[in-house]
């Protein structure tokens, strides 16, 4: 494996709430390699989000204390100048996030928006920048290019404007793209195309991508590694092939169970995971899954937190791993 | 609960309750100066054929802005149709007076989408489920009527205890699960399940899914659920209809529909369903489709999805495609050429004359 | 397809599948109100001292050291004293009694009014708001008509009309305010009719008549709230300019706008004549304010959920 592009370590984020401190990344690490997908898997309220947010340091200074590492490129994102991190954004990270329009300006045509970022890390010139933007747009798919550069935001569907973000996320050539939960609110038929293009752009340039999101088909589609997240920790993490066709801990297991299947026919009720998740102001002390887990057996899983130890020799060279005491269990 | 229904089935016809022809909702377009003048057409639904089965779960497919809400909503005149009729067990929606249309929302529940804003904060549990019954005078008396509640909390797996609490202090799935006793409140025969998954976490969707599916054989209910997620939609239904910017393209019987298509869009729309499987991932061929859905203010003549279908030829855009049995399943119909040129030309388009342009049995 | 048919019937529950909310017992809604109110400092001194305020005006006559009109030519315009703190006016009056007692005055004519303005302005505001299209129209340009007048004018004007006296004033100045509740409720009635619950309370049948009392007006009701507040400060205040004109409340009966207009005429000599009714009105007017204000952060959705505590 080549040298890892992001490298996060031990991160950790508690968020001061008025009900007490919210420990909503507990220990997260992963490497991304040059042109290898991580998929970060999770249900709504897993940390899956804030982890990347506080990568970029997006999360409020106020309220927000990160710990760890995240090495971009050899660089610590978490002890960077906020200078030094505004710089590094562009250029070394894209970010796409669900809703084009958070990230889009709406009173800038597309051109506008996508040659600022061009200059301000480049030296073009205003003609050559945008030259490069019609480019990028029509490497992204928009039809008539030309034409689209001048249209503000609103004039385009959501697909398009997704489209444009990912423009302009890719616009520097970064070394990492995030993308969270990005095609969440888009149809399949426009999912499927976003997903084509970023796979395509990604071999292209070699980009590692981690990719957030709660939809398990949208992962065995891209994702090369998936890392499953619960209560702010990672409870497995393997290849793709791994964890959704052998998945190990009772959550993953669950979550899989929990999902229609357009292949067959199915009179049989779904399996489904009883309570919800914990609030990360009171996270049991033992196993996070524990009060919610099918499988649960002795104290242990009450009392003592599973460390993320190896299940399996795994596919494609990489340890299956998972945190649970039910594994040990089925393996004696 | 069921009244019988009037002249009956005939022999071998399913027992149809809801059945729209030609349902038309169209909103107008204004401009927004003081003068407000009508400056086009949203054609939301646009010409819909679709019958509903007595006791049968009905799944409704369709990407966003296909007019797959406007039309569970319009089923109920929540929304008013602008063309075409509606009958919910033979009586014309449509045309009913007050008295009538009183019926018809007892008779017939709906479940939203977003838990959190379908429910009035300001109110209680027990006020909230219990307003059908004060609505329409079911259970008379305070101790009836708090009797009928802690039973439909029950129904919906909720703690009866739960009734004197607001809608905030509960979670996602247990609000839906509020919506649904709501909803179920009136015995309605007709239950329109408008996106009332769509936004609950993966294991808190399956939870619902499988309330739907208990609620819908002990209750003996008529399911419409309304979704874009394909896979729900095939898992809780009997029979699927794919609508297509404001039309339905293609209705049949939900293994007949998810394993052979029939309409090319239905064939993309599946293909592009992500499925939890890696393998199967890489080595399905995905039917991506070329462009945007257009605006619904700007139909394209003769078949809607034309300008985007992988097989478009000759009579596609000058006639407009009705519904024909296609398949080898009973009762599995597309609105395609490809299975012979049937419809409406577009010179003499008219919804109430359809012209045969071609041998339907072929 | 599988299908049990026993329509009606209510099996037996499954167990709940989520552990249900135990943390708190249930809470009214007025109840969290208040006690996220006594939470917010300023809000809740502000109350406090209109409650005070207002026991002051219903007690005035057992408060009062002195009769409202008990003359004493021997003690004209004194300064304040142990006897008299507030000092006395030209007529040897106590100036203390007759703040207390003009406080009556002023506060009535200040509820009265704007108890007229909500009445009337939420139930045009509702419905324009509910109704839209042409009773929108109509009803809203008829209030921009009315707002368009200077309010103390158009105050003037209706006083002038149908005479001076303490009910021609409420009167006026409710018409006055009229057309801020119609706007207020208007707005916020817009954006409750759009809600979801609206819409699933009609799809089980509600009547309008239903869906605007139970579920617009209390979700809607917020801001007029906070209007209400408000808007009694400034009819405090302009009960005091139709007084201090002339057009208010008539002698000898005390009213703090009347006081300090008699007072203007001894500024030079009596200090105290103006400023202690004054001071009456600018405490009544700021704690509204405050409470304006603070009423306005507590029915903030929110920042309910922010402090509440106990839900999801």
């Amino acid at each position: 494996m080549t040298a890892p592009v992001l490298e996060v370590e031990d991160l950790r984020v508690d968020l001061r709430t008025p009900r007490g401190t919210a420990h909503v990344v507990n220990g997260l690490s992963y490497t991304v390699g040059a042109g290898e997908t991580v998929a970060v898997v999770g249900e709504s309220g897993s940390g899956k989000s804030v982890s990347v947010l506080a990568l970029l340091g997006l999360l409020p200074a106020r309220t927000a204390t990160v710990t760890g590492r995240a090495l971009l490129d050899g660089e610590d994102l978490l002890t960077m100048s906020p200078e030094r991190l505004r710089q590094v954004r562009g250029p070394g990270v894209g970010m796409v996030f669900q809703d084009p329009m958070t990230s889009l300006n709406p009173v800038l045509t597309v051109g506008r928006q996508l040659t600022e970022g061009l200059r301000a890390h480049g030296s073009l010139s205003k003609a050559a920048a945008r030259a490069r933007a019609v480019e990028l747009l029509g490497e992204v798919g928009l039809p008539d290019p030309g034409r689209a550069v001048d249209r503000y935001p609103h004039e385009l569907s959501g697909g398009m404007r997704q489209r444009v973000v990912i423009a302009i996320a890719l616009s520097n050539s970064p070394s990492l793209l995030i993308a969270d939960e990005a095609t969440t609110a888009l149809d399949v038929t426009v999912q499927a195309q976003i997903l084509d293009l970023v796979e395509g752009l990604q071999t292209e340039h070699g980009t590692g991508v981690v990719w957030i999101t709660h939809d398990l088909g949208v992962v065995a589609g891209i994702a090369d590694r998936v890392l499953v997240m619960y209560g702010g920790r990672c409870v497995e993490d393997g290849t793709v092939d791994d964890v959704l066709e052998r998945p190990v801990h009772p959550y993953t297991r669950g979550l899989l169970g929990a999902l229609p299947d357009l292949a067959t026919d199915d009179e049989a009720d779904l399996a489904t995971i009883p309570g919800t998740p914990p609030p990360p102001t009171d996270l049991p002390a033992g196993c996070v899954f524990w009060p919610r887990c099918p499988v649960r057996g002795d104290a242990r899983c009450e009392t003592e937190q599973p460390p993320l130890a190896v299940v399996a020799a795994g596919t494609g060279g990489l340890p299956h791993r998972a945190a649970t005491w039910c594994a040990e269990g089925e393996a004696s | 609960m069921t009244s019988p229904a009037k002249g009956g089935p005939a022999e071998g016809a399913p027992d149809v309750l809801v059945s729209a022809r030609g349902l038309e909702v169209h909103f107008p377009i204004r401009s927004g100066g003081a003068l407000r003048r009508t400056t086009g057409v949203l054609r939301a639904v646009d010409g819909v054929d679709l019958d509903v089965h007595r006791g049968e779960t009905l799944g409704l497919v369709g990407e966003s802005g296909c007019g797959k809400s406007t039309l569970g909503n319009a089923l109920l005149r929540l929304v008013p149709p602008t063309g075409g009729t509606v009958t919910f067990d033979g009586a014309d929606v449509t045309r009913m007076r007050r008295r009538e249309l009183r019926e018809l929302r007892r008779r017939a529940g709906m479940v939203f989408q977003d838990p959190f804003a379908s429910l009035d904060p300001r109110r209680t549990v027990a006020q909230t489920v219990a307003e059908p019954l004060e609505v329409h005078g079911l259970h008379p008396g305070r101790q009836a009527r708090a009797a009928r509640v802690r039973e439909l909390l029950q129904l919906v797996g909720l703690d009866p205890a739960v009734a004197a609490r607001y809608p905030h202090e509960f979670s996602g799935g247990q609000r839906q699960r509020v919506g649904i006793a709501r909803a179920l409140a009136g015995e309605p025969d007709f239950l329109v399940c408008d996106e009332a998954i769509a936004s609950l976490d993966v294991s808190v969707q399956a939870q619902v899914l499988n309330l739907l599916r208990r609620l819908q054989r002990q209750l003996g209910l008529t399911l419409l659920f309304i979704s874009h997620d394909l896979s729900a939609v095939r898992h809780v239904s009997d029979r699927i209809a794919v609508m297509y910017l404001g039309r339905v393209v293609e209705v049949g019987p939900a293994a007949a529909v998810a394993a052979g298509p029939q309409m090319p869009y239905t064939r993309a729309l599946l293909s592009a369903v992500p499925l939890p499987h890696p393998e199967l991932e890489r080595s399905r061929q995905r039917i991506v489709l070329r462009g945007d859905v257009p605006s619904p203010s700007r139909v394209p003549s003769g078949c809607r999805f034309r300008t985007r279908c992988p097989d478009v030829f000759q009579p596609c855009p000058d006639v407009d495609p009705a519904l024909q049995p296609v398949g080898s399943a009973p009762g599995h119909v597309a609105a395609c050429h490809l299975h012979g040129v049937v419809g409406t030309p577009v010179e003499r388009e008219r919804p109430d004359a359809p012209v045969d342009a071609g041998d339907p049995a072929a | 397809m599988t299908q049990l048919p026993t329509p009606g019937a209510t099996p037996a529950a499954p167990p709940p599948s989520e552990p249900l909310p135990t943390a708190a017992p249930p809470r009214p809604r007025w109840r969290e109100t208040l006690g996220l109110l006594a939470r917010n400092p300023t809000a809740a001194v502000s109350a406090v001292v209109l409650v005070l305020i207002v026991l002051m005006a219903v007690f005035d006559e057992t408060l009062a050291p002195d009769g409202p009109n008990d003359q004493d030519p021997s003690r004209q315009l004194q300064p304040p004293s142990w006897s008299h703190p507030f000092g006395t006016d030209e007529f040897g009056r106590d100036i203390l009694s007759r703040v207390v007692l003009g406080a009556a005055t002023s506060l009535r004519v200040g509820f009265l009014s704007v108890a007229f303005a909500l009445v009337v302005g939420t139930l045009i505001g509702l419905l324009a708001g509910y109704y839209g299209r042409w009773v929108d129209d109509t009803l809203m340009r008829l209030m921009d008509v009315l707002f368009a007048f200077p309010a103390v004018l158009l105050a003037i004007a209706i006083v002038a009309i149908r005479g001076a006296g303490p009910a021609n004033a409420i009167l006026a100045i409710g018409i006055v305010y009229v057309p801020i509740f119609a706007r207020v409720t208007r707005a916020s009635v817009l954006g409750v009719r759009e809600e979801v619950y609206v819409r699933a309370s009609r799809s089980v049948g509600a009547s309008d008549w239903r869906l605007i009392t139970r579920h617009v007006l209390p979700n809607a009701a917020p801001p007029i709230i906070v209007q209400t507040s408000i808007s009694l400060a400034f009819a405090v205040l302009a009960e005091a300019a139709l007084s201090f004109l002339g057009l208010g409340p008539r002698r000898p009966n005390p009213s703090w706008g009347l006081m300090l207009a008699d007072g203007r005429g001894f500024i030079d000599q009596a200090w105290w004549y103006t400023v202690f009714p004054g001071l009456a009105i600018v405490v009544t007017v700021l704690c509204f304010n405050l409470l304006g204000d603070g009423l306005r952060d507590v029915l903030d959705p929110r920042q309910r959920t922010l402090m509440a505590g106990g839900g999801r």
